[in-house]
């Protein structure tokens, strides 16, 4: 068993760099499709999922 | 002890039962056990004595029956005699049966038995040394120490066939086991003499391949004490293997970090004002990333005792897809009873991965209270992520720490039916000894 963990593990190793290369590993958003064109002449049209989300008002 | 020489009979009919008694072990008997009627005889008396009657009429059936044979360790083996021995712990009683083997050329070797674990048994004519302090005992043989496992009074409850010592029911000897895996020291001893024994465990096949025995072996119960643990060795090796496994990583890592771009494809600072009314949002002049793979969007702010909070979106010119971010920066700082103190960080980083190769624009909206804020967004491709590095990691490491607790598991089961349990265990712990 040992021998197959040392397999797993060289497998594990070549996923994880190419993973990293290809940045495919973290959590990516969800794609939003189909956002208004105007919205480079007035960005206050879109709102993304993240609006209103809850802030951090901190300090010790 | 002087025997007393005696005629020497190949059989005779027992005097308690009249059965036919047969001599296997010839001259080597000392005592042999009716297997009619369990009563105990001298075969050198000539008037075949009984010395002992067997207790209650109690029967054992033997699991290999007497004149049973089988080849161990290259020789031809017969099952002459069989006694079942008991001792008592903390109250509780625990018995195992013991088979006499002989071969005219070999002599006698033993087998016990103890809830389908079996040992192979021979007496030894050197002497083990003894060492160790506060009663926790290491005997020494063939360079290989043996730690102490129990000492207990083993008493004779049952025997049948022949033995090369005079045995009765009611015999009582101390016995002190000493176990490095596979391998077992016992050490009987009497107030006249102590005898040292060498076992070797086998598994319940084993005997039942060397005996050619019917059906199939009973499984083991538990863990004995000299049973080979299926993990010895392993722990060392999968840490030796994660060891080397870590390197490789650290080196892939090593490698990402000498080839990986960091390619600037976008920076520009911007002030925030949050008491200016009307909308916060814009976007950003268009930028090209170049190739595909992750982006890290850096964001650096003068920001102190106060946060802000950037909704980010990536959108794609041609295709008008968004991918939607969000951070929070917050800076905190001051000075207490405990001394200043810090909180947070004017500057942060995000990660967006699997970005395709496009031409793209950014819908910045900052959030925020208080003073203007001075921001600058810095976005790089192709930079290097330590999440699939640490996920990597914490993979490696499960195998290994597994197996180290399976054998840890398995040593306790081990231990636990020893006078030095450990502590928590059944058992009370270190309140055994060697007596």
């Amino acid at each position: 068993m040992a021998r197959v963990y040392f397999w797993f593990g060289l497998l594990l190793l070549g996923v994880t760099g190419i993973a990293d290369s290809r940045g495919w590993l973290g959590a990516r958003p969800t794609p939003v499709r189909n956002v208004p064109q105007s919205i480079r002449d007035n960005p206050g049209a879109y709102r993304s999922i993240y609006q209103g989300s809850p802030r951090y008002f901190g300090g010790k | 002890m002087a025997e007393r020489q005696g005629p020497v009979t190949r059989g005779f009919n027992c005097a308690n039962c009249g059965a036919a008694v047969e001599l296997r072990a010839l001259q080597h008997t000392r005592t042999v056990v009716c297997t009619s009627c369990g009563a105990v005889l001298d075969p050198r008396d000539p008037t075949l004595a009984i010395l002992q009657e067997a207790a209650a009429r109690q029967r054992l059936t033997p699991t290999i029956p007497l004149g049973t044979r089988g080849t161990l360790h290259g020789h031809p083996y017969e099952v002459v005699g069989f006694q079942y021995r008991t001792i008592e712990v903390d109250g509780d009683t625990y018995g195992w049966n013991e088979y006499v083997l002989f071969n005219p050329y070999q002599g006698f070797r033993y087998l016990s038995e103890y809830e389908g674990h079996w040992n192979d048994i021979r007496t030894l004519q050197a002497l083990p040394a003894l060492s160790g302090s506060a009663g926790r005992l290491t005997a020494t043989f063939n360079d290989t120490d043996y730690r102490i496992f129990q000492t207990a009074t083993a008493v004779t409850r049952f025997v049948l066939g022949e033995f090369p010592w005079r045995v009765r029911v009611g015999d009582a000897v101390d016995v002190s086991d000493f176990v490095a895996p596979p391998n077992l020291l016992s050490r009987e001893r009497t107030p006249q003499e102590a005898t040292w024994a060498l076992g070797e465990y086998l598994t319940g096949a084993r005997i039942w391949e060397t005996f050619s025995l019917p059906g199939s072996p009973p499984s083991a119960g538990g863990v004995f004490a000299n049973q080979p643990s299926p993990f010895a060795g392993k722990p060392a090796r999968y840490w030796r293997t994660f060891v080397v496994l870590a390197l490789a990583l650290a080196a892939v890592l090593l490698g990402r970090e000498l080839t990986a771009r960091r390619e600037e494809v976008f920076t520009k600072a911007y002030t925030f004002e949050p008491r200016r009314a009307g909308e916060t949002a814009f976007v950003t002049d268009p930028f090209t990333i170049g190739g595909s793979g992750n982006l890290e969007i850096g964001v650096e702010t003068n920001v102190r005792n106060n946060w802000i909070y950037f909704d980010l979106a990536l959108i794609n010119v041609a295709t008008g897809t968004a991918l939607n971010v969000g951070k929070e920066v917050s800076y905190y700082s001051g000075t207490d009873s405990d001394g200043p103190w810090t909180e947070g960080s004017p500057t942060t980083r995000l990660l967006v991965p699997r970005v395709e190769a496009a031409e793209y624009y950014l819908r910045v909206e900052p959030e925020g209270t208080g003073a203007p804020v001075t921001y600058t967004l810095r976005l790089r491709r192709d930079v290097v992520s330590l999440l699939p590095y640490g996920v990597a990691l914490v993979a490696l490491i499960i195998a290994p720490v597994v197996v180290t607790l399976r054998a840890a598991a398995f040593e306790k089961a081990r231990w636990k039916e020893s006078d030095w349990a450990p502590q928590g265990g059944d058992d009370d712990a270190g309140e055994g000894g060697d007596s």
